[in-house]
């Protein structure tokens, strides 16, 4: 990536009587650039824990990041012509522009922090949208959702020393990402947390929606520890003017 | 005025970090900003709105016959902004700054991404911009 960065910084600003010049294309549509390589690694370090041994994920982590080499999912016939046009539209009707959660498991660019109690892992998102999922540690069943969630009805158990995250009970609002990957209200999505080390957070994600996929959907992601920084805040409404030029083509 | 500027691009603080961070958006960026209409303008800064989802800063652009326009440029999110070393008071009101940037797809006029913009003191910083983006 900073070698794709430096080449477009060394390109040169346009001149033009009228403010406009022609130039190359650099990125292609959002959601088709498939990570090139693993974020740079987070903090070195023994993995903190709680009083009952169990790993603390308390933390400011940054955005998860999707691993590279990664199998696209296989989609039913819709879902992949929905995927298509969102993606050759840009992704101009993203729910997320209109400050809507982005729901589970939306990668987002901006800092999230975990609180971890011994019955309660709380994920507070900085950015899109300044909002929470919680994840009950001491909840062995589902609660019976009538309205289906942003974020769904998460609980938490532990395999060893990684939490294993089932949530269900999801509206079909939102999308997976930028490409714009869709769902039904029959997702399942099982994530594992794994502090590898102090800095280093790995989720495995499967994502279950026979409504959408014809098998499960894996992904592999990463966060890294932000040490020496708070939260800030970010309140999306305040001042969303783009989604008024959002044309997408 | 509008000019062509050719300079060493400097970042305002670690360089490095604003290169490897990803620069997610919370829109496309080309939902909304055309890559092939690039622009360069150089004025004076009226305003900093220091917002979310975008901070925006609005600078008097003054043509060839001595009109004045005022542009607004859309800068990156408060928290990106933030890792990148920008600050609410990194712009101030009479600033005379150069902007490089992409215009709108929808035509709106006097309006643009900012993606580097040149300070007063001659360093050329990241504006936290989408387009910065290689994987999203």
């Amino acid at each position: 990536m900073a070698a794709t960065l430096l080449l477009a910084l060394a390109r040169t600003p346009a001149t033009a009587q009228d403010q406009v010049k022609i130039t190359g294309k650099i990125i292609t549509p959002p959601g088709a650039v498939a990570p090139k390589g693993a974020p740079p690694a987070g903090p070195k370090g023994p993995v903190p824990r709680m009083p009952d041994g169990k790993p603390d994920f308390s933390g400011i982590w940054n955005g998860q990041r999707a691993l590279p080499n990664q199998e696209p999912p296989i989609m039913l016939p819709w879902a992949e012509k929905l995927t298509a046009e969102r993606t050759n539209n840009y992704s101009a009707d993203d729910p997320e522009a209109r400050c809507l959660p982005g729901g589970v498991p939306r990668a987002a660019p901006y800092h999230y922090q975990l609180v971890q109690t011994p019955k309660l892992l709380l994920m507070l998102f900085e950015g899109n949208i300044h909002s929470f999922r919680q994840m009950f540690l001491d909840r062995r069943e589902h609660l019976k959702i009538t309205e289906p969630l942003w974020y769904g009805d998460s609980i938490g158990s532990w395999d060893g020393d990684t939490l294993v995250v089932d949530t269900v009970g999801f509206n079909d609002k939102f999308w997976f990402d930028m490409a714009g990957h869709p769902h039904t209200t029959q997702l399942h999505v099982i994530e594992r947390y794994h502090r590898r080390d102090f800095g280093n957070l790995d989720i495995g994600i499967t994502i279950e929606d026979p409504g959408t996929y014809s098998k499960p959907w894996t992904i592999q992601r990463v966060s890294t520890l932000e040490t020496g920084i708070e939260m800030s805040e970010y309140v999306c409404n305040e001042n969303n003017s783009d989604v008024l030029h959002l044309v997408g083509k | 005025m509008i000019h062509a500027t050719n300079m060493r691009v400097l970042a305002l603080f670690p360089i490095l970090v604003a290169l490897v961070l990803p620069v997610l958006a919370h829109h496309s960026f080309e939902a909304e900003y055309d890559f092939n209409k690039t622009l360069t303008v150089t004025g004076t800064v009226t305003k900093m709105e220091w917002m979310n989802p975008h901070a925006h800063f609005y600078v008097d652009v003054k043509d060839a016959s001595g009109k004045v326009t005022n542009w607004n440029f859309e800068l990156g999110a408060i928290p990106v902004l933030l890792k990148q070393g920008w600050r609410k008071d990194s712009l101030k009101v009479g600033d005379q700054i150069t902007v490089e940037g992409y215009l709108p797809k929808d035509g709106t006029k006097s309006m643009a991404n900012a993606r580097r913009v040149t300070l007063p003191d001659g360093r050329r910083v990241f504006g936290g911009s989408s387009a910065d983006v290689a994987d999203k």
